[in-house]
């Protein structure tokens, strides 16, 4: 019940998304590629981030020697 | 071969240094000054910009389907896809490109992906309610094919039917049928030669009548009265002042005339006093003789818009400045006005104070057709120096009888009070139809008394969207975008009718709301004051 309510407001929110991205007026391989290519992208930089954070903190503690 | 590329590169940069340009001037709040003049307009015609995310996502949309149309075009060049539109020939690749242009570029990428929405087939009278003709596409429209069945009692809100005249009752068609019986289908002639008809006569008669002014001659066809008689009027040394928004057929007359036109902004006194200002006082320009006429060219309620010309400010200008006026009143003849007689009723203005009255009967009498209206002298000079008189066919007598009968209709000759019983419906339609839909929180362009409602989406897709949505809750609009409205905003357009119920209006609003709803539809930040109970309203 509350999953069937889920996927309603999931797909109300992908048709949202459709609309103001203008993805509704092509076809469904072009959504696809397009779909992928962003995926891909925030993908990239959610790793990228993870992968150097730690080091870009430490770093900034170290220059307001908070840390040594 | 290469200059494609860089022609293309070009292309899209000024198209978005253009939107850049026009992105920032959407900043502002437009609304156009409140008319001290006349005090029924005590409402400004305001034109209500959205949240900076609207405009935003609306360039964004745009951007990315162009990048896809450039990348479909890629394909089509290489050979991946079946091109489906015109193409030069083999041996003709390397001469001057033909389908390289924007206009191209936007028909083949943007329009074609979406045109089911457009050019619906109608099989029934374009009454209130109509049938469509179903049809569906299996290659994202560049085909179409008809099912066979069709899509019976679509509430039509589309059809420029202001006073209800689009029927196919037998009562009221019975001298149309009979003209129709008597004169034949056609005239097989130009009003010159053998084409004027005593029926011609005696419409252009009736018309002088209903609008108060001494004489008038009709056309066959709306938008070659503007074209074809604008070049007899004025030509070269003379000035036109147009507003920004006027219409293709007054556009392309002022350009055959050969005159000098200058655009105001649009419904804006200050502009158009400034350029009067400077006509007056600088003439031509290289010898600075005086201009041989200046004709301000506006419409009475402009198609687009919605908006309402300031008729009283604009003949206070004229008559200080010594210069003519040209009323185009295709969309408010019949439609607004206490007894229909357009915006001089509106405004209680006299009609001999208008130099030109032009207007058409396609839109309120259900007919086909234009006249030109004013002094006699004016009118006796068209029907000999008009391309229309000489040239175009005069106009066929049984769509002549249906405006005289709409007219005798509407001016209660006819001995019923039908006319006037439309009239005051479709003023009521007009007020319920604006006030509810600004209640629900859309944003509504132009004046309280006009039943042409624009009602803005910018977005593409949504525009899209909405129509989709609209048919299969079996609601007809039409839906405009670019290049008609400037390119950020595209609108549904509804043209309320007197054949419209109250039930009828009930139904759009309520699957409005819902449609408002599931596309996000409703951007106007104003707060509006609900609607005071049925029972308190007072009638006007």
């Amino acid at each position: 019940m509350a999953l069937g309510d889920c996927w309603k407001q999931l797909s109300w929110f992908y048709y949202q998304y459709l609309l103001v991205t203008a993805l509704y007026m092509l076809e469904p391989w072009e959504r696809t590629v397009f779909n992928s290519l962003l995926i891909s992208v925030a993908g990239m930089a959610i790793y990228t981030g993870y992968v150097f954070m730690p080091q870009h903190i430490m770093a900034i503690l170290h220059y307001f020697e908070v840390v040594q | 071969a290469y200059l494609y590329p860089i022609r293309c590169c070009y292309v899209f940069l000024a198209r978005l240094l253009h939107s850049v340009v026009s992105f920032f001037s959407l900043m502002e709040q437009k609304s156009s000054p409140q008319s001290g003049v006349h005090p029924r307009q005590n409402k400004q015609e305001s034109f209500e910009q959205p949240p900076m995310y609207v405009a935003v996502m609306t360039y964004v949309g745009y951007g990315l389907v162009t990048l896809f149309g450039y990348f479909r075009d890629f394909l089509r060049a290489v050979g991946l896809e079946k091109c489906h539109v015109a193409q030069e020939r083999e041996e003709q690749k390397d001469f001057t490109p033909l389908y390289q242009d924007f206009e191209n570029f936007y028909t083949r990428n943007l329009y074609m992906r979406v045109r089911d929405n457009w050019n619906r087939p109608i099989c029934s009278l374009p009454g209130p309610v109509f049938d469509l003709m179903e049809r569906v596409s299996d290659d994202y429209n560049w085909t179409f094919r008809f099912t066979g069945k069709s899509i019976p009692n679509v509430i039509n809100m589309g059809s420029y039917n202001y006073l209800g005249f689009a029927e196919n009752n037998a009562d009221f068609l019975k001298s149309v049928a009979d003209r129709l019986q008597r004169y034949g289908a056609a005239v097989c002639s130009t009003r010159q030669e053998t084409g004027n008809l005593s029926l011609h006569e005696e419409l252009e008669q009736l018309v002088a009548e209903f609008l108060g002014v001494e004489s008038s001659m009709t056309f066959g066809m709306g938008f070659a009265t503007n074209s074809m008689n604008i070049p007899a009027l004025v030509g070269k040394g003379c000035l036109i002042i147009s507003d920004e928004l006027n219409h293709t057929s007054l556009i392309l007359g002022a350009r055959l005339s050969g005159a000098t036109i200058r655009v105001f902004k649009h419904n804006n006194m200050c502009s158009l006093e400034k350029m009067l200002k400077e006509a007056v006082c600088s003439g031509q320009p290289r010898t600075r003789r005086p201009w041989r006429k200046i004709l301000i060219m506006v419409e009475g309620i402009y198609s687009m818009e919605g908006s309402v010309v300031r008729l009283p400010e604009i003949i206070a200008l004229k008559e200080k400045y010594k210069a003519y006026l040209y009323l185009d009143e295709a969309h408010s003849i019949g439609a607004v006005g206490p007894t229909g007689r357009g915006v001089t009723e509106l405004f209680n203005v006299n009609p001999g104070d208008v130099d030109v009255m032009m207007g058409t009967f396609t839109k309120s009498f259900g007919a086909a057709g234009g006249y030109i209206a004013g002094k006699k002298e004016l009118v006796d000079y068209l029907r000999s120096q008009s391309h229309s008189a000489v040239y175009a066919s005069a106009m066929s007598p049984a769509i002549t009888e249906q405006i005289i009968r709409a007219i005798k209709c509407i001016t209660g000759k006819d001995g019923s009070t039908e006319g006037i019983r439309r009239i005051r419906q479709l003023a009521e339609n007009t007020r319920y139809f604006r006030a509810r839909l600004k209640e629900m929180g859309f944003i509504i362009y132009g004046g309280d008394e006009s039943p042409v409602v624009p009602l803005l989406l910018y977005m593409p897709a949504k525009v899209v969207a909405f129509a989709r949505e609209m048919l299969a809750r079996k609601i007809g609009v039409v839906v405009v975008g670019f290049p008609a409205t400037p390119i950020t905003e595209a609108r549904a357009r509804f043209c309320v009718s007197a054949a419209h119920t109250r039930d009828m209006l009930n139904q759009v609003l309520h699957h409005l709301n819902e449609v408002g709803d599931n596309l996000c539809l409703k951007f106007s930040r104003r707060k509006h004051p609900s609607r005071p109970d049925p029972c308190e309203e007072t009638n006007s």
